[in-house]
């Protein structure tokens, strides 16, 4: 893109004159705004469209099938139906606030995607402090939380915000914590930077390092939902005690937007999550053709990512909620320690472990992830013996 | 060692549930596709017993009464006068009021010929409450007489037979034999 | 982690002034099962005190009761309790067959014992199904409620309808075993009994879950029984009774079951996972008594002869079925003539509410909706 500007600003080009960094400002306004609308919007409601599917056959349903091909365009369906909606804000809110907290929640989570590295070249900007960046910019989603909650002036909301604001808060303390051993591992802060200290294997995934990664792994993903205020953390808006939480006053295009950033939010967690602990984009060598490189890139790492999004989902289908006293205890008594015993874990042995155990241990790892998920599917067979289903009982196909 | 303990049950028993929760992706979900995706209607698989919508076979009703009295909310209003001359029972009023009823089947029970019995029709919504007044006479009509042998009237016998048949599935009374 | 009760005096640095927070939870909330109200009085999460208010879901159905007579009022009966509304079928059955000294032919009675408890499992699906969804989790009331839905198929055989049953009568019961039905509720018991299993491994026994359930609300025995609770509610704190057991009434002498009861087994006994678990065992000896009822049905007819006109004589009765919701009582004055003078119903749902304030002091908000689905409260019931 920086050659772009400079071509564009240079000699000759189309706005030749015009003072290089308002065109770099502007470019990159634009090029934001084009991700916003080409990928996060879709990525968003296609993700919420495919949550209700994930849902609906884990549940014995069928799910939306009717929009488009199996029900795919029913996020357009249900956000244009949203939009033209009547925007009600009860007399004793307080106007101003309500009116803007959804703007914040979702700022707060878009910001996000200007530093998610999609591939080595695709990044709108590859900031040196892009992993502080990003627990920063998530920071506004509570204060966008909490006065939708205040302002509302309903006390459901207002629980439902206090509570919010009490989780996230809590949680980003494990969630950065884990993110530390991965610091310390690369010495650099930028996403990219991350990504490029990983192979494409599994074994090169710092999520088979060691075994604290590995444990930063689970408390990172844990702590993420948890600020995603997804099951089992979803008691800012748990529905069968609050109503509907901090959101309970909102609707139409408001209290969509809630939704939009609660689903995109889900992208970003995965995103994350595969930048940090799954080698990002990173692919074996096939080609240099730059444009093909780029496309296989994006391709690796939206699978990735979209898989941690698939294990939200199917996460939020299992799990109960836990109680607030619970969530808390969880935070402090578990998660916060284990993390700290991670981060000096990983200190310690960065120093004492030579290269070539490193690498044993990693294969190692790598064989005990490959384990667990053959006893899991062991598991799944056994319950569906188990439910002693008859034939016509079984059916594969995604399809219905 | 509650402390590690707590984390292991944690770990083990939601790796349990999501094995349950995956192994449903492989099977059939059990939604009904109600009403355009289904291979037959709904109303056709319905049991003989169900208890839709009430429907009355004027051609058989013998203007007893017997509906009228048993049903518990008054839906039914009958209205059936002697005539004089003939002496027979000319029905000049049969409504039942949908919108009161509520299907318990009390009405159809002593009826002596099945004319008055649940359809398999559920699909009952109206746009207004009058609408769901359904009257059956539409002009004074001759109730039906029973005989005694057979119904000869080809006309009549299939709708007796119905009748008879809805009848006969109610259990009939008699002690232990 | 911390659990049950919380320490109710919340320390003020600085004698900061707080308000109690009056939270109106219902009629419309979501977890409330039907329009039940209660008045919650909370300092931030804990509460103080949460008050019920019940009649929202009052229809006279015993004052009707006078106005339509013996027959007529069986359609009613269904509503006193949509849930079960078997038992309240026969409850009614049983009070009219007592008051004029009926008896009801065997068949008729196996019949309503199975109708019963495939009717109790469906109850039981649902509680212990919205149980799950209070707690948080959406997908074990969905398995539930699919497993309900073939119960309604079955009943809905029988009877007709899937809800409202008015499938007895008084003398018996107004339609026979339809052909081809007993291998078909076999085949759903043999279905349905591993079930139970998957359910437990999907929820009952999940950490989070069992943690939000264990040592909250307990009751005691002595608490339990001077509440007056009664069914799994009574059973879920460690007393062993049952109507069907204690004070046997139709042919429940002759089926072999056990009587399941709190054990404690996470927590205390007589808390929120007991009284859950005590419902998920029902189910288990339901399919018990269903298996021994199905393979043991005589011959011989459904209905005795009872005059269309029916007149007890002078004179009152009282009969207690153990309903999904417990013993549930059936008082009836009959004064001779065609319609009954007072009826009177007991019901579990309504004393249920009645230990709520107690239990619930110092609880979480959170807390509530456990104890109000342990409980499995059922508004119709409460108010009648």
């Amino acid at each position: 893109m920086k050659q772009l500007v400079l071509q564009l600003t240079g000699e000759g080009g189309a706005l030749a004159g015009v003072p290089y960094h308002l065109v770099a400002a502007l470019a990159m306004l634009v090029f934001g705004a084009i991700v916003v609308f080409v990928f996060v919007l879709p990525v968003a409601g296609v993700t919420s469209w495919l949550e209700r599917r994930v849902w609906a056959r884990i549940q014995s349903r069928v799910g939306p099938n009717r929009v488009g091909p199996q029900g795919f365009l029913q996020w357009l369906a249900d956000g244009i139906k949203n939009m033209l909606k009547e925007d009600i804000i009860p007399t004793a809110a307080d106007r101003v606030l309500f009116s803007i907290a959804p703007y914040l929640v979702v700022i707060g989570f878009v910001a996000t995607f200007a530093v998610i590295p999609f591939s080595s070249t695709l990044v709108i900007a590859d900031l040196n402090i892009g992993v502080l960046y990003i627990t920063a910019v998530t920071g506004l989603v509570v204060v966008g939380v909490l006065m939708a909650g205040w302002a509302s002036n309903n006390k459901w909301s207002l629980l439902g915000g206090i509570r919010s604001a009490a989780q996230i808060v809590s949680y980003e303390i494990p969630a950065g914590l884990s993110i530390f051993p991965i610091v310390l591992l690369t010495g650099t802060l930028s996403m990219q930077g991350i990504i490029q200290a990983q192979g494409w294997a599994p074994w090169h995934w710092f999520l088979f390092h060691s075994p604290f990664t590995f444990a930063a792994f689970f408390i990172f993903f844990v702590a993420a939902l948890a600020e995603g205020n997804r099951t089992p953390f979803d008691l800012p808006e748990a529905e069968s005690e609050l109503v509907a939480g901090f959101c309970t006053e909102y609707s139409g295009m408001r209290y969509l937007l809630f939704f939009l950033a609660e689903w995109g939010n889900l992208y970003v967690i995965g995103a994350v999550v595969t930048t940090l602990f799954l080698g990002g984009w990173q692919i074996p060598h096939v080609t240099d053709n730059p444009v093909l490189l780029a496309v296989l890139q994006f391709g690796v790492f939206f699978l990735k990512s979209y898989f941690w999004v698939f294990i939200a989902m199917w996460v939020r289908a299992t799990l109960p909620r836990v109680r607030v006293d619970q969530l808390m205890s969880l935070c402090w008594k578990y998660m916060v320690p284990i993390a700290l015993v991670n981060l000096v874990g990983t200190a310690i042995w960065m120093t004492v472990v030579p290269a070539r155990v490193d690498r044993l241990v990693q294969i190692a790892m790598t064989l005990a992830g490959v384990a667990v998920l053959v006893r899991f599917f062991l598991r799944v067979r056994f319950q569906l013996r188990r439910a002693k289903l008859r034939a016509v009982d079984y059916y594969y196909s995604p399809i219905i | 060692m509650g402390y590690f303990r707590n984390i292991q049950e944690t770990v083990a028993t939601i790796f349990e549930g999501m094995s349950v929760t995956f192994s449903h992706f492989m099977r059939r979900p059990y939604t009904v596709q109600y009403p355009d995706r289904v291979p037959i209607r709904i109303q056709d698989t319905l049991p003989f017993r169900y208890r839709g919508i009430l429907e009355v076979d004027l051609e058989i009703c013998t203007g007893c009464l017997a509906c009228e009295r048993a049903c518990p909310i008054d839906c039914i209003v009958i209205e059936a006068v002697k005539d004089q001359q003939t002496k027979a029972m000319v029905l000049n009023r049969f409504d039942i009021d949908i919108a009161k009823c509520m299907y318990c089947g009390l009405c159809s029970e002593p009826c002596p010929t099945g004319s008055i019995h649940h359809t398999s029709e559920f699909e009952g919504a109206d746009y207004s409450l009058e609408s769901m007044l359904r009257r059956f006479v539409k002009a004074p009509v001759v109730a039906y007489k029973p005989k005694k042998g057979p119904e000869t009237d080809p006309d009549i016998a299939p709708i007796l037979d119905r009748g008879m048949a809805y009848l006969n599935d109610f259990a009939s009374a008699g002690g232990d034999e | 982690m911390s659990l049950g009760g919380y320490d109710v005096e919340v320390q003020r640095p600085g004698g900061l002034a707080t308000e109690e927070m009056t939270l109106n939870m219902g009629p419309q909330h979501p977890s409330t099962h039907g329009v039940l109200r209660f008045i919650v009085k909370a300092d931030g999460e804990v509460m103080r005190e949460a008050i019920p208010d019940v009649g929202y879901l009052h229809r006279s159905i015993e004052k009707i009761a006078e106005k339509v007579g013996y027959h007529g009022f069986m359609p009613y009966t269904d509503r006193v309790d949509y849930v079960a509304a078997m038992p309240c079928n026969q409850g009614w059955a049983m009070v009219s067959e007592k008051l004029a000294g009926i008896e009801v032919p065997r068949r008729a009675e196996y019949c309503r014992v199975i109708a019963c408890e495939l009717n109790r499992i469906a109850s039981h699906l649902l509680s212990v199904g919205s149980m799950g969804m209070d707690i948080g989790a959406y997908t074990p009331f969905t398995h539930a409620l699919r497993e309900r839905e073939y119960i309604n198929d079955l009943l809905e055989d029988l009877c007709g309808a899937r809800l409202t049953f008015n499938y007895m009568r008084i003398g018996g019961v107004a339609w026979d075993l339809p052909p081809e039905w007993v291998p078909k509720a076999v085949a759903f018991l043999d279905r349905f009994e591993p079930l139970i299993d998957e359910y437990n491994a999907l929820i009952s026994y999940n950490k989070i879950y069992v943690e939000r359930l264990a040592n909250v609300a307990v009751i005691t025995a002595e608490e339990a029984i001077d509440y007056n609770l009664v069914g799994p509610n009574l059973r879920g704190s460690g007393v062993k009774f049952d109507v069907r057991k204690d004070l046997p009434y139709s042919v429940y002498p002759e089926f072999e079951f056990d009587v399941p009861i709190g054990s404690g087994e996470v927590g205390t006994v007589g808390d929120c996972f007991d009284r859950y678990m005590v419902r998920i065992n029902e189910m288990k000896e339901s399919c018990r008594i269903l298996r021994q009822a199905l393979a043991g049905v005589p011959e011989g007819s459904v209905l005795a002869k009872v005059p269309r006109k029916f007149k007890p004589p002078a004179g009152d009765a009282y009969v207690r079925v153990e309903s999904a919701r417990g013993d549930m009582g059936w008082y009836c004055v009959s004064d001779g003539s065609e319609y009954p003078h007072r009826v009177k119903i007991r019901t579990g749902s309504f004393t249920a509410t009645s230990i709520i304030d107690k239990v619930s002091r110092g609880l979480m908000l959170a807390d509530l909706i456990a104890v109000v689905a342990s409980f499995d409260l059922v508004a119709p019931e409460i108010d009648r």
